[in-house]
């Protein structure tokens, strides 16, 4: 687990996915982030994130 | 366009990040070639997503917006005439040069096939514009954060000036590389969703076709006159000086994007990084040319009711340079604003570390271990390496306050610029392909070619520029004016390399041998599946850039 977690695409997908959260949480519990293009994004990012994270190669 | 917690904390997450990949990188760092050249070790996908992300600066992305918007769909020929061809070119014929020598550097490749004076000229003239560039990149953040952003000028230098030093710093080359990925995907898709709500906006690329000027619409259509499109071009021009001088010029000679691919770890992936890089590159119009092309269709009187208009600068005029940071503000709510805005300032960072790693290289290996301090520890350079990282970091911040109290140097370092790298590439060709081609004629064919560019560009004017030594010629576009230069200095280096090769003795064959092409065992791929050799690849590659020529004719 440690090694996997200096893997690129491990890091790739970990940013992206925070991201997503920051987008997706932002969207349902705040007023100035509650647009459709904000939880479209965090949605294609959370995605993005996630495949980045489950191609990572296990050591 | 004002910034919220969310979009702060998108930025915050962003440079936590890239510095979290230096201190990963860090333990793996302990030798100068782990730290200037990566130890040729880097797999395949990486190098190549870094071998574009490299030429994926501010000035690229921004630039290819303004493009768009002001010369409409031309723009592509930045990439489908300017940069395909010389990449597949790369991978399939230079790149077992470049690998197969061992050089760590492109300018070590010149000494190993030409001489010491060829190497010098090449390594002094690249560390400086290197250096210079990434402060240029430097003052260009920090100009748009204050603008856009009413981020303080200095707050903003030096807060992106030390997050790149602290990655580059404690990773080298490997730590920018990983980051010059991380910052692909974000530029991709952090301006993605701008491209599809943009387009969605403007009723679609139909209705943008409907509402523009069929010049703006169309790549090749109008450039049989130069008077009928907006660059200002013939198509002649275009080809040579753009298709062939100055993209062979850049793709195949810059250190900063060839580094990218001589770091894989083997011959077979360094070939391959080009040719990989070059379909993303293929599609990278849809992200930083058709934004350009949707503002200015925008603009248009049937769809001024959608409200956005690109920034009118103090002299009345269309602030092109403002295209990408205004629709941004006016598409993204905060949020996806901070995503887009961190997008931004990736552009900058990857220009600004990509340009101190290739210093940093080429100074330590061609200038420092050549000329000054040789045969000491590999301790030694690992730590000269590190400290000249840091002097090339304070170096861009010097030049960036410089551009800050000078506007006009930015103009005159583009310009020095193209005066050194437009010729370069007759000098690879003939080194690489005739073997006949000595040192001498090497070293002055490059600075006849450099003496050509000045003396074209002082003799010629173009949009006001030009012209310091008489105004014998004038020249439509700013554009075609480089396209010229570029052509003529090639052609002064090329004549003036065979001419001074041919009078002077060359190196015996021996002492070529995996230099030039004629003494040089080609690489065999028959045992390789086709979509794993570099030729049929290139060939796929050219074939979809022809046809994407076509499609937008």
């Amino acid at each position: 687990m440690s090694k996997r977690i200096t893997e690129l695409s491990f890091i790739i997908g970990l940013f992206f996915t925070i991201v997503s959260l920051v987008l997706l949480i932002g969207h349902f519990m705040s007023d100035l982030l509650a647009s459709s293009k904000n939880m479209y994004a965090g949605i294609a990012f959370l995605v993005f994130g996630l495949f980045m994270i489950l191609i990572t190669k296990k050591e | 366009m004002k910034l919220h917690v969310a979009d702060y904390l998108i930025i915050l997450v962003y440079f936590a990040f890239v510095i979290t990949v230096g201190f990963i990188i860090k333990k793996k760092i302990k030798s100068s070639n782990d730290f200037l050249s990566s130890s040729r070790n880097i797999p395949l996908w990486i190098t190549s997503l870094a071998f574009i992300s490299a030429n994926l600066g501010a000035q690229e992305v921004i630039g290819m917006v303004a493009s768009g918007a002001k010369y409409g769909i031309m723009t592509v020929h930045f990439y489908w005439v300017g940069a395909i061809f010389a990449m597949v070119f790369l991978g399939v014929f230079m790149m077992p040069f470049y690998y197969g020598s061992r050089a760590r550097s492109v300018p070590e490749y010149l000494f190993m096939r030409f001489d010491e004076k060829t190497r010098g000229l090449n390594a002094i003239s690249f560390a400086v514009m290197t250096v210079f560039s990434s402060g240029v990149s430097l003052y260009a953040l920090a100009k748009l954060l204050e603008i856009i952003l009413k981020w303080d000028f200095d707050v903003s230098i030096w807060l992106a000036a030390g997050i790149v030093m602290a990655y580059t710093f404690l990773g080298g080359l490997t730590s920018a590389v990983y980051n010059e990925v991380l910052q692909f995907f974000l530029i991709v898709l952090g301006l993605s969703p701008l491209v599809i709500v943009a387009l969605q906006d403007a009723g679609g690329w139909a209705a943008i076709k409907a509402n523009l000027q069929p010049e703006l619409t169309h790549a090749w259509k109008y450039m049989g006159n130069p008077d009928a499109n907006p660059m200002g071009l013939h198509f002649m021009s275009l080809i040579f000086g753009l298709g062939f001088v100055m993209s062979f010029g850049y793709w195949c000679t810059d250190f900063l994007v060839v580094q990218r691919a001589m770091i894989a770890k083997n011959m077979g992936d360094a070939q391959r990084t080009p040719i990989v890089a070059a379909l993303p590159k293929m599609l990278m119009p849809l992200i930083v040319v058709l934004p350009g092309v949707i503002a200015i269709a925008l603009m248009q009187p049937a769809l001024q009711s959608k409200g956005y208009s690109i920034p009118v600068s103090a002299d009345g005029q269309l602030d092109y340079t403002m295209t990408l940071p205004s629709m941004i503000a006016h598409y993204y709510p905060s949020g996806l604003l901070g995503v887009g805005i961190t997008a931004l300032i990736a552009s900058f960072m990857s220009g600004m570390a990509g340009n101190v790693t290739a210093f940093n290289s080429v100074f330590t290996y061609d200038i420092y271990q050549s000329y000054f301090v040789k045969n000491r520890s590999d301790k030694h350079y690992l730590l000269v390496g590190k400290f000249i990282t840091v002097a090339g970091i304070l170096i861009s911040i010097a030049t960036a306050y410089l551009a800050k109290g000078f506007n006009n140097i930015n103009d005159f370092l583009q310009l020095v610029f193209s005066f050194v790298n437009g010729p370069l590439f007759a000098t690879f060709l003939l080194g690489m392909f005739w073997k006949r081609t000595t040192g001498h004629g090497a070293f002055w064919g490059l600075l006849a070619g450099t003496a050509a560019a000045a003396l074209t560009h002082g003799l010629t004017v173009a949009e006001g520029k030009g012209g310091w030594i008489a105004e014998l010629y004038t020249i439509k576009s700013g554009m075609g004016q480089a396209f010229i230069v570029a052509g003529v200095s090639w052609i002064a280096n090329f004549v003036t390399t065979i001419t001074v090769s041919l009078a002077t003795k060359p190196k015996p064959d021996h002492e070529l041998k995996g230099l030039v092409y004629s003494l040089t065992e080609k690489p065999t791929y028959t045992q390789q599946k086709w979509y794993r050799r570099v030729v049929p690849l290139g060939i796929l590659l050219i074939v979809l850039t022809i046809l994407l020529n076509i499609i937008f004719f």
